[in-house]
């Protein structure tokens, strides 16, 4: 008990949650600033889970989007159509995404698609997805579907406040984060970086890398297709535009900014980034439409320059130095 | 004589018009260390990447203890007891030492005894002080005992090396042979190497086979090779013995 108690980064760790548990009481009920809030989170949880098959296993996914949409959409057509419960929609939403995921992923392994060809096969996906939903009038098209409204209903998952929300999408951030945490420690965390170095050493070493690549790819999109359900609900309706490759793209980019292979990269990327991005927007916006862009993608470029590794190793540096100082005192 | 441990009969490996192996045949013994020597492109490193199963032969056999494993992807082969290292060593850049010994351990080992395989490959190899270094920092002489580390954490009977004696210098040589020799002696791990640094070949192994062109010119001890016309011709051309 003691070690624990002691353990610098478990302290550090429950600090953050308790802040970010009581940041809503600091800004009451400002629904903007929550949006904001739930939207870094958002993308926290989905580049944590990105992290997974793009960090440790290195393979560029860009169809963050894909899982997103099928979770989103199997969530809000179960509840619209069938009063099914978002909680449960939500699970299942995930399981949708994970059959799609192996449907594709399957082939795509099998025959060694890689790298750059594995990025527009996924990117590709996005886009076939979304036209898909927008031509299917059953479940999509191109009006918005709107999910009942509720003033605060727990079984419909639906709220006047974006509150809950924030507190939902934390509790998926501390699970992606766990999951991210359990998986590099364990024998799939391992196989999955060796694969991602070099494929070829890590299959005479043992690895059945089609495999691995496979449970990588499958628990990625269970989390991002969970996800996806939470968010339809947070929106309040779904439309085929939840398939959005600029989307799957930000997700991909919060990772690599992150640091690949990084637990915490990508979150702190998200923070960082997405309130970066939604500050220009709101300065910017109005003054010259797409302008925030632009600054967004030099603050990118600067990144990229100077530290190509990421952000990960950078706080992890500082966080060292500052640990061997609170030691010395 | 001991059995055969591996058996490849009739190997042929194409690459568009060229014939990288041709009707390849030959046997290593369960216990010996075995050479494969040649000059550049005689066909060693695809001999190997056809064993280990990286690549598929277009027509042969290779059998181990009798089971045809032709054709069979490597993670089954590296479960039957064969692995091999890289001429030019692939490292896990990132990862350091303890994490890519680690991945070779988790083939046969759960929990705990991971950690205890890694620990004793690592001092097998000498890489101890190495443990926490990350494989992209490393020199060469040390990278190619990470290599082996990496693959002995696999247990394999059967270890195939790909020039791993190339770039080092003469007391690093001295130093990876002698590991290699107690591999053979203490743990009875059949050892494949193909080479082109004579010394360690001469040094090591019981029987050498010759390829050139993707054929077998000869077969025998290393005194019986050194002497060969034929071997000396692939090497140093026509004329060289007179």
């Amino acid at each position: 008990m003691g070690r624990i108690r002691k353990d610098p980064n478990l302290i550090l760790l429950t600090a953050l949650l308790g802040a970010a548990l009581l940041l809503p009481l600091a800004i009451r009920s400002n629904q903007y600033a929550l949006v904001l809030l739930t939207t870094i989170l958002l993308y926290g949880v989905l580049a944590t889970a990105w992290n997974i098959i793009g960090g440790l296993a290195g393979q560029l996914d860009l169809a963050a989007g894909a899982y997103l949409g099928l979770g989103a959409f199997t969530t809000g057509t179960l509840l619209i159509r069938w009063n099914v419960s978002p909680w449960l929609g939500m699970i299942l939403g995930g399981l949708v995404a994970v059959g799609f995921a192996l449907i594709v992923g399957y082939p795509l392994f099998r025959f060694g698609v890689k790298e750059v060809w594995y990025a527009l096969s996924s990117a590709a996906l996005v886009e076939v997805l979304r036209v898909t939903f927008l031509i299917w009038s059953q479940v999509g098209g191109p009006v918005e579907r709107y999910l009942p409204y509720h003033e605060w209903s727990l079984y419909h998952l639906r709220f006047a406040t974006y509150l809950p929300f924030f507190y939902i999408m934390l509790g998926m951030l501390v699970l992606a984060l766990l999951v991210n945490h359990w998986i590099r420690q364990s024998r799939l965390g391992y196989y999955l970086m060796a694969l991602g170095e070099n494929e070829e050493a890590a299959e005479v070493l043992g690895v059945n890398t089609q495999s691995c690549k496979l449970e990588a790819l499958a628990i990625y999109a269970f989390i991002v297709g969970v996800t996806g359900g939470i968010y339809a609900c947070m929106y309040g309706f779904i439309h085929p535009n939840f398939f959005s490759g600029p989307m799957s793209t930000e997700v991909a980019i919060l990772g690599i900014v992150g640091g690949l292979g990084v637990t915490y990269g990508p979150v702190m990327a998200a923070i960082l980034l997405v309130s970066v991005r939604e500050l220009l927007r709101a300065q910017l916006g109005g003054q010259l439409e797409g302008l925030y862009l632009v600054v967004y993608s030099v603050v990118l470029i600067l990144i990229a320059l100077f530290r190509p590794q990421g952000l990960g190793p950078l706080v992890r540096q500082a966080y060292g130095r500052l640990l061997s100082r609170v030691a010395k005192e | 004589m001991s059995a055969p441990i591996l058996q490849v009969s009739q190997l042929t490996k194409r690459f568009g018009s060229l014939v990288a192996l041709n009707n390849v045949s030959l046997e290593i013994r369960e216990g010996e260390i075995f050479s494969i020597i040649g000059p550049n492109g005689a066909g060693k490193t695809t001999l190997f990447f056809n064993i280990v199963g990286l690549q598929k032969p277009d027509a042969g056999r290779v059998l181990f203890r009798g089971a045809d494993i032709t054709g069979k992807p490597p993670h089954k082969i590296c479960d039957l007891g064969i692995t091999c290292t890289f001429q030019v060593p692939r490292a896990f850049a990132n990862m350091t030492v303890e994490e890519a010994v680690r991945v070779g351990a988790y083939q046969r080992y759960r929990g705990r005894e991971v950690q205890r395989k890694v620990d004793e490959v690592l001092q097998i190899c000498e890489l101890e002080e190495y443990r926490h270094q990350r494989c992209c920092d490393m020199g060469l002489a040390p990278l190619r005992r990470v290599e082996l580390a990496r693959a002995l954490a696999t247990e394999p009977v059967l270890l195939l090396l790909d020039e791993a004696g190339a770039g080092l210098n003469p007391s690093e040589l001295a130093g990876f042979m002698e590991i290699l020799r107690r591999l053979n002696e203490e743990k009875r791990i059949t050892l494949c190497i193909v080479e082109h640094v004579m010394q360690m070949v001469m040094g090591l192994a019981q029987r050498i086979v010759v390829l050139d062109y993707g054929e077998v010119i000869a077969e025998g001890t290393p005194q019986e090779i050194s002497t060969n016309p034929r071997v000396i011709e692939a090497y140093l051309g026509k004329g060289a013995v007179c």
